[in-house]
């Protein structure tokens, strides 16, 4: 049994197409990182499979249930992290993830241990007997993942789960969502791609309501494993019109630009290797550095990305 | 059912938000307030300096009906109004919030998340209005004499089913706005529209304000039953609180 | 007048519950860092309008903190 199954889900918001025909696929077990710029669809395909929206056209299966059919038996099966999770201000950690607890009817000892256990896990444990009013924002990213795992779910909707926290409380709830690992189905939204590149197993790109492309991370990578050149330059200025100039080459697909380096992707790897450097000579950089290497997921996603806008 | 935890925490929000304790009190204070302004208006009018004798003569004495009357006037006005303000923010609040995403969900439907925050809303009414009720009664017998109890108890009971009313009206508002703003908004319409429709000479033996007259007038032996009215406010609340779960169904969070 | 003056203990609860809101409500508002519409008005609105001042304030001039 598939962990996920959508088939041509669309949802139409007045004139928007927020999800266009949208097929996907998720094998139970793995960490699926659903990646995709801002807009494109992923928080309104998160909602759809959690329940809160309904598809305008289209089917998707979460664990073997079907969404129009059964709302009650896909809470019990699913876990969901909202964007920004948000909790009654008035109550402690302790008492919400007790209140869920009962509402799973999980019975008192194992819910005592359990949510002993998750406070344990994500670092809340100290505060427990604390007002959630007064939390930061990692506190309640970490409490709402906790109350996502209460009634221990066996497919976890998370919707861009670090997106709002710092490096320290990022490195932390990624850590977490690691550990989960074979426990359940993780269904991860990012536009952040070296959190993806970390701990997905498997990679989905989407793009104005469309997949643009599903793979494992290891063959994504392999496949689309066009070596990018890396240029370093000492001053940036020229660098930088020298890359609008190799922006209009037929033979260049990105130009990126970060302070003094530049990273070329290309069509044609060996053409690339006769002419790149000889460009850049003619455009007198005064270059510190220029190498071949590998190419990072976040390359792969431009390279994706773009080609499914034009 | 889930119906009995959600409504624990309904409570315990009531309890913690200190929502109870605002309706209690403002309930009470007007509940001993009223029989003590009964007494006093009459006396404060006679101090005015310069009135004449002959006008200061015809200046009733306070009666227990005064008392009755003003306690009514007050409870019809402040109940309502904390019965609009306090039930507002329920459904949209958790909807602006987030919240009402978080629960919904998990294993509670709408109805049981709707019917949890009517029950808490209404117990939390019906505690307060019998502290209300009781001070009333003990001032009055302090200022005046005892009143009735038992259709002082009947007046009690109308006056909560009118709030009850106002509460449930709410609630659909709270349902139909996606925020508090447009709840304060669409409730207030909806207490013109019901005070404007129930205020026309041939509706207003049903409307559901017929019952503080009916109440009034049973504590004080007189006056004739109101039962369209209390049929009508019945069915409001049914009606209210059916189409808010209907309304909740289809909602998108 | 003398009526007046043997009941006037009876109004004093009523004093307290009134006070008690809205001491309870301006409390509130010191407290906390930033409300819906400035803190001045907010203050007006609670000393000045009995009972339904401080109802409205605590109903919906309040806004959730959260620390960044």
């Amino acid at each position: 049994m598939t962990a996920i199954q959508i088939e041509s889900l669309t949802k139409v918001y007045g004139t928007v197409r927020a999800l266009d025909g949208l097929d996907l696929t998720v094998e139970p077990g793995v960490v699926f990182g659903f990646l995709g710029p801002n807009g494109a669809g992923k928080t309104t395909a998160i909602r759809i499979l959690t329940g809160l929206a309904r598809p305008t056209a289209g089917r998707a299966r979460v664990a073997g249930i079907d969404l129009a059919a059964d709302g009650r038996a896909l809470s019990r099966t699913i876990g969901h992290l909202p964007e920004e999770p948000a909790f009654y201000p008035w109550m402690t950690p302790l008492e919400f993830l007790d209140y869920l607890g009962r509402l799973y009817g999980i019975a008192t000892t194992e819910r005592k241990a359990h949510i002993r256990e998750l406070l344990e896990q994500v670092g809340l444990y100290e505060t427990r007997k604390r007002r959630i009013g007064g939390f930061s924002r990692g506190m309640r990213q970490r409490l709402g993942l906790g109350a996502a795992l209460i009634h221990r779910p066996s497919v976890l909707f998370l919707d861009e789960p670090v997106s709002a926290l710092d490096p320290a409380g990022r490195k932390d709830v990624l850590e977490l969502i690691d550990s989960l690992r074979g426990r359940c189905t993780v269904f991860m939204s990012t536009h952040i791609l070296a959190d993806v590149g970390r701990i997905c197993d498997v990679v989905g790109i989407i793009n104005h309501g469309k997949l643009v492309v599903q793979s494992p991370r290891e063959a994504l990578l392999a496949q689309y494993a066009v070596p990018v050149f890396e240029l370093e330059a000492i001053e940036s200025e020229s660098l930088r019109r020298w890359a609008d100039s190799l922006r209009q080459a037929d033979w260049v697909t990105a130009v990126s630009l970060e302070g003094e380096t530049a990273r070329v992707t290309v069509k044609d790897v060996a053409f690339a290797r006769r002419e790149l450097l000889a460009s850049a000579v003619q455009a007198k950089l005064e270059l510190t550095r220029y190498a071949e290497v590998k190419p990072a997921l976040e390359d792969v996603f431009l390279q994706l990305v773009k080609e499914g806008v034009s | 059912m889930n119906f009995v935890i959600v409504l624990r925490k309904e409570l315990l929000e009531q309890w913690r938000t200190f929502r109870f304790l605002i309706v209690a009190a403002v309930l009470v204070a007007f509940g001993l307030s009223s029989p003590l302004l009964a007494k006093f208006t009459p006396e404060i009018l006679k101090t005015i300096p310069n009135m004449p004798p002959e006008l200061a003569s015809i200046i009733p004495a306070p009666t227990l009906a005064d008392a009755v009357t003003q306690y009514v006037k007050n409870m019809s006005q402040f109940g309502i109004l904390l019965a609009l303000l306090m039930t507002m923010g329920m459904v949209a609040q958790e909807k602006e919030r987030g919240t009402a995403a978080l629960i919904l969900t998990r294993p509670v439907s709408r109805g049981t998340f709707l019917l949890a925050k009517f029950t808490a809303q209404a117990l939390t009414f019906a505690a307060s209005l019998i502290l209300a009720a009781l001070g009333c009664w003990y001032y009055t017998l302090l200022l005046f004499e005892a009143l009735p109890w038992g259709t002082f108890l009947a007046l009690n009971g109308l006056m909560l089913l009118v709030f009850l009313v106002y509460i449930a009206v709410t609630l659909l508002c709270s349902t139909l706005a996606r925020t508090q703003a447009a709840t304060a908004g669409l409730s207030f319409a909806a207490l013109i529209l019901i005070g404007g429709i129930g205020s026309l000479p041939r509706i207003s033996d049903y409307s559901p304000g017929r019952l503080f007259g009916w109440g009034a007038a049973m504590t004080l032996g007189s006056g004739e039953a109101a039962w369209p009215a209390l049929w009508v406010s019945v069915g409001l609340i049914f009606a209210a609180l059916l189409a808010a779960g209907l309304v909740f169904r289809k909602q998108e969070m | 007048m003398e009526n007046i003056r043997e009941y006037i203990p009876l109004l004093v609860p009523v004093i307290i519950i009134q006070l008690a809101l809205m001491i309870a409500a301006l409390a509130d508002l010191i407290r906390r860092p930033r409300t819906k519409s400035a803190k001045w008005l907010w203050a007006v609105v609670i000393v000045l309008v009995n009972f339904i001042g401080p109802i409205v304030y605590f109903v919906a001039g309040r806004e959730e903190e959260i620390e960044e």
